[in-house]
């Protein structure tokens, strides 16, 4: 809100300049956020101070003067006549440049020289008047800036009230109290004086149909009403906090508003009566309603709006805005006044649905005290007796159930344990005096009388804020509290998270951050459609209408945005996933690990040749190998996708995806694949694209669960070589596995070390086994047994022949 | 005999010196110590001395012949080593080395695990919760009911719901983890809750629909103001490696009574005033304040049974200053260009 300057020193007392208050506020109160500075540019303009005047020889309408500017005398032709000897005149010396990018420059005015200008307010660019020369107080000293002489002009600071202060402080009053009490004093403003005269009128009537929706409404009928423009001062006042002066009647309004921080409201007594009576109805909208408010806009309301009508139509949308017809106008004579409290919520409710922003609104939403209507209509009754010669006519006031100030009780141990530091009781008392709190103080207890306008100040937490602002958080020193010395539980996941990502990093890939949410239309393209996505009430694009299933779509766009400047690059992503539950109201999330290795495309026969270990596949593979052989995942095997355990199978190269799966366990621990040419395409990715995936806290239970030493090999180990030309049908995995089998535990290890296709589909491969025993040195009987059984296996149990 | 061993030494020796190539060096071994040489001849002869003769002869013979041995093994050595042709191995040392491919941790990955550090190194918790929330959890359990005016202060994702009787939303801060951990611990505890949270606001170089905040909770029976303010310093000054200042002012949250603003003074100069901190000499940090007792009462706990501080603030305003980074939108770019600054 906006604040003038000098309303705030002249209700606070306050001797303060306007930087210093901010600073006061902005540590105690509220943080000021600006301070409206002067932006006059007035460099080169003094105080000058007339000597002579004579008339100009050649020039009947201009005067030559001699004006004293401290360091000179100047001589300076002057068009304007209310000067005279002695006067205190703003001076633009040669060289200043006025508003308006006008240079001040000697010059020669029939045949007499002029060294500057006396000027007139409309050149200072101060305002319109041009009537004469803008006349300074007699005290001023010459020679000074001008700037310096006007800083008595009024400022604007801009604070932010938080937003349990709202009721408070969004008033003068409310701000001058705070500054004062940050000063030790207490405002000088007589609250309890206005208080509501008992006068009837019997042509206006109220009615509140539902006391929910209003808690009290004053209205008032003032005749004899003149409606013309407001005082300077109040426009000043009205224009210093940013509201634009209309006539006497709402200018009144709005400046009481601005003092008391009640909103108030003005109808044309013509305009909503018949028969010189009218009758009030605070109600609710029908739905469907409509009205045309003040600032001309059509409205179409809801149920939930609160209006204020006659018997005929809708005068006011209840402390939001009033309605254009039922408006103060020139020929305005018999007025009828409102000061209500409405609802917070509903206006709050009305004002968000129609997206508008009124003082009235800003200030009803956050609640106010009923009180405060009776203290704001008495206060813009007597303004309205004053400024538009009005006279009061009568008044009725709706309050059911009048609200009482209630007292809080602090314990002053409480107030230093929670504060860390001792605050005298007879410094509490004082705090809360200033702010208008009565206080008791009973041994350790103090009792504090609340005024009704603090509707913030409930609990006795409540109070030790405001004993701890004011008396300054300073003044707190920081301590070590006293701890018990266990140390922290680690988070484990974390932890794992932590060491997956430092691994990754060490082999080349750059983490990403993506967000929790993407678009139909790309979980569509990945493959994703087939899930069951979450869905935002109200996303703010397209792009991010849903919750992610999966990392992947992400990982995919910025692989594209990445090879724009990359050709060849290894990205991952740890994120969360989500789903809906059935049974929970919250969704399941798993956290999801994603790299991505992306390598330029081959041409045809390269990739051809690279079928094997050059293809982005197998780089993945090793890169998943190191990963899992890092984390002490040994005993993993990839099994050929079936497409039945991916949830997601077109999302895959249906030909070069593959599960990793633990030895003993058919449930897939990650997948890593090449992504399906189509979804690549989709994405307009002209890459060879491979993805690894984990669900971060299923690998990080098995890596747990895994980690267990073996003794070091004491005996020695054989190697011996087989090969074999098995069908186009035959996996190595297969392989791998009779050969394990045959050879049980004889067998440790088992390498491919060679690989060719031919022609007719078949290959030929060649493996190192691996021999030994732990306990023993294997004989050479016993090893081309082994061997024997193994390759019998083989020949028996797949399409394959041995080569001897 | 001891004659015709000292001149064969002698003649070998010299002969081995004068060899020029490894063939020939091998030649003379051949010569003076091979089978039919008559060195070893002498050897051979040995078994038809007497006693005493055949001990001092066999001596001499035996050092002879580890000295012409050792001679000869020096010999080839200087030898390989001269017909060695280093220059034709000759590299340039000054070509570029294949390149590493580094990877790049994400800077609020880095900056989270040094928040991580230091806070567990105080003993504190690394706590967790869902990033899709209740609206008990994220909002009524904090003092924030229906139709608070503070909820419009956290512009909320809130998702089409599935049940009913419970409404669920992107979880808009990290509060929302804490009535969840007091249910389930019961005191004196410190925690960290590090996570992403969401706001239903419009992006700009310095907004995000989607960011990182930091929760710091502490309870026991007397922590006060003080204990936050030291908890705060500490780990700022450790954070920029520098002794930074705490500096509280007036704040609002439903979920804290008293509630500040912290302020840190200026990292750059330390309080004077710079540009870094538009002359102020404090950098705006983030919020805290005292658990409100509703916010305990939530959880189960008795009114003022407990008392604990809460603090938190955003990741990523802590990555730009340290990094002085001027877009917040890059964080999620997923642009290499950027993380691999890191």
């Amino acid at each position: 809100m906006k604040y003038s300057y000098n309303w705030l020193k002249e209700l606070s007392g306050s001797k303060k300049s306007a930087e210093e208050i901010a600073e006061e506020i902005t540590m105690h109160s509220f943080e000021v956020e600006e301070i409206e500075k002067d932006e006059l540019k007035l460099d080169g303009v003094v105080v000058g101070e007339i000597l002579e005047i004579e008339k100009h020889p050649n020039a009947d309408k201009l005067q030559v003067t001699k004006v004293n500017i401290g360091k000179e005398v100047l001589q300076i032709v002057c068009g304007a006549h209310n000067i005279s000897i002695g006067d205190k005149v703003p001076v633009a010396t040669i060289g200043t440049t006025l508003p308006g990018d006008f240079k001040i420059k000697e010059a020669e005015i029939r045949s007499v020289k002029s060294f500057g200008m006396l000027c007139a307010l409309d050149e200072l660019g101060l305002g319109a008047d041009h009537s004469g020369i803008f006349l300074l107080d007699k005290n001023v000293e010459i020679g000074t800036p001008l700037v310096d002489v006007l800083s008595e002009k009024d400022k604007t600071l801009e604070i932010k009230i938080l937003p349990d202060r709202a009721h408070d402080a969004m008033s003068h009053v409310g701000m001058a109290r705070e500054i004062a009490a940050l000063e030790g004093n207490i405002i000088d403003y007589d609250f309890d004086g206005l208080i509501l005269p008992r006068k009837k009128t019997n042509r206006l009537s109220v009615e509140i149909k539902d006391p929910e929706i209003c808690s009290r409404y004053i209205g008032v009928v003032m005749t004899d009403v003149e409606i013309k423009d407001s005082p300077e001062w109040m426009k000043e006042r009205l224009e210093t906090c940013g509201i634009r002066p209309i006539n006497n009647v709402v200018d009144a309004t709005n400046l009481v508003m601005l003092e008391i921080g009640q909103p108030l409201h003005a109808f044309d007594f013509e305009q909503i009566s018949e028969n010189e009576k009218t009758k009030i109805v605070i109600r609710k909208a029908q739905s469907e309603e409509k009205i045309i408010l003040l600032d001309e806009s059509e409205k179409q309301l809801s149920s939930e709006d609160i209006v204020i009508s006659n018997e005929k139509e809708i005068l006011a949308l209840a402390g939001v805005m009033g309605g254009l017809h039922s408006g103060i106008s020139n020929k305005t004579r018999a007025i009828v006044l409102e000061a209500a409290t409405f609802n917070a919520t509903s206006v709050r409710k009305t004002r968000t649905s129609l997206n508008m922003v009124t003082e009235a609104a800003l200030r009803f939403e956050k609640e106010i005290d009923p009180n405060l209507a009776e203290k704001a209509i008495v206060r813009l009754i007597e303004i309205l007796e004053h400024t538009a010669n009005g006279e009061l006519e009568g008044i009725v006031d709706l309050y059911p159930k009048p609200v009482s100030p209630w007292t809080v009780e602090l314990d002053l141990n409480y107030l230093n344990n929670l504060l860390g530091m001792e605050v005298p009781s007879s410094k509490c008392s004082r705090i809360l005096e200033s702010l208008d709190i009565k206080v008791k103080i009973k041994k350790n207890i103090l009792i504090a009388k609340i005024p009704t306008y603090r509707i913030d100040l409930k609990t006795q937490e409540n109070l030790i804020e405001e004993i701890g602002r004011v008396y300054g958080y300073e003044n707190i020193l920081a301590k070590s509290p006293l701890v018990n010395l266990s140390g922290a539980t680690v988070n484990e996941n974390r932890k794992f998270a932590r060491d997956i990502k430092d691994l990754l990093a060490s082999i080349g890939f750059n983490e990403v951050y993506n967000y929790s949410f993407y678009s139909y239309a790309e979980a569509n393209v990945a493959g994703l459609d087939s899930i069951k996505h979450l869905e935002l009430e109200a996303p703010m694009t397209a792009d991010h209408a849903i919750l992610r299933t999966s990392l992947i779509p992400g990982i995919l766009k910025n692989v594209r945005d990445n090879i724009k400047n990359y050709k060849e690059f290894n990205i991952f992503e740890i994120g969360r996933i989500y789903f809906p539950s059935l049974q929970d109201a919250l969704p399941e999330e798993k956290s999801i690990l994603v790299g991505a290795i992306v390598t330029e495309k081959k041409g045809a026969k390269e990739e051809k040749i690279d079928k094997r270990h050059g293809s982005v596949f197998f780089e993945a593979k090793s890169h998943v190998d190191y990963l899992l052989e890092q984390i002490g995942i040994n005993d993993r095997y990839y099994d050929t996708f079936e497409g039945s355990s991916i949830e997601t199978p077109s999302l895959w190269h249906q030909s070069r995806s593959a599960e990793i799966k633990i030895e003993g366990s058919q449930e897939s621990i990650g997948f890593v694949g090449e992504i399906n040419p189509f979804v690549l395409e989709e994405f307009d990715i002209n890459n060879r694209v491979a993805i690894f995936e984990f669900d971060m806290e299923k690998l990080c239970a098995i890596a747990e669960a895994e980690r267990e030493f073996t003794p070091i090999r004491k005996h020695p180990v054989v190697i011996r070589d087989i090969s074999l030309i098995a069908s186009g049908n035959v996996r190595v995995d297969d392989i791998l596995m009779v050969i394990q089998k045959a050879g049980g535990d004889l067998v440790l290890d088992v390498d491919m070390f060679d690989a060719i296709d031919f022609a007719d589909s078949t290959t030929s491969f060649a493996f190192h086994v691996i021999l030994g025993a732990s306990e023993r040195t294997l004989n050479g009987k016993e090893i081309d047994d082994v061997m024997n059984l193994i390759t019998s296996k083989l020949e028996s149990e797949l399409e394959l022949k041995m080569r001897r | 005999m001891k004659e015709k061993i000292e001149q064969i030494k002698k003649q070998a020796l010299a002969e081995i010196i004068e060899a020029t190539s490894v063939e020939i060096a091998e030649e003379l071994r051949i010569k003076y110590l091979g089978r039919k040489s008559d060195f070893t001849n002498i050897l051979k002869s040995l078994k038809d001395l007497t006693g005493e003769e055949r001990k001092t002869v066999g001596q001499l013979a035996n050092t002879v012949k580890a000295e012409i041995e050792s001679a000869f093994t020096q010999k080839e050595k200087e030898l390989k080593e001269k017909s060695f042709d280093f220059a034709a191995e000759k590299i340039d040392v000054t070509i570029p080395a294949k390149k590493m491919k580094r990877g790049h941790l994400h800077p609020l990955t880095k900056i989270q695990n040094e928040l991580e550090d230091i806070f567990t190194s105080m003993g504190f918790e690394v706590a967790d919760g869902p990033e899709v929330e209740t609206e008990f959890y994220n909002f009524d359990a904090l003092n924030m009911p229906k139709n608070h005016p503070a909820r419009d202060m956290q512009d909320t994702f809130w998702l089409k719901g599935l049940h009913a009787n419970e409404r669920v939303a992107m979880r808009t801060q990290t509060s929302a983890v804490q009535v969840r951990y007091m249910e389930k611990h019961v005191p004196p505890y410190r925690i960290i809750v590090p996570g992403r949270i969401f706001r239903n606001e419009a992006t700009d170089s310095t907004h995000e629909h989607t960011f990182h905040q930091f929760e710091a909770l502490v309870v026991d029976k007397n922590i006060n103001v003080g204990n936050f303010k030291f908890i705060a310093q500490e780990f700022f000054s450790r954070f920029f490696k520098k002794d930074v200042k705490v500096r509280l002012r007036p704040s609002y949250f439903p979920f804290t009574e008293p509630s500040f603003e912290f302020d840190i003074s200026c990292t750059m100069c330390g309080g004077k005033g710079c540009s870094g901190c538009k002359n102020a000499g404090w950098l705006e940090i983030g919020g805290a304040g005292m658990v409100n007792q509703f916010v305990f009462e939530s959880a189960g706990y008795k009114r003022n049974e407990y008392q604990g501080f809460a603090w938190g603030f955003g990741i990523e305003r802590l990555a730009m200053m340290k990094y002085k980074i001027n877009d917040i939108r890059l964080f999620h770019s997923g642009d290499v260009r950027f993380t691999s600054q890191f």
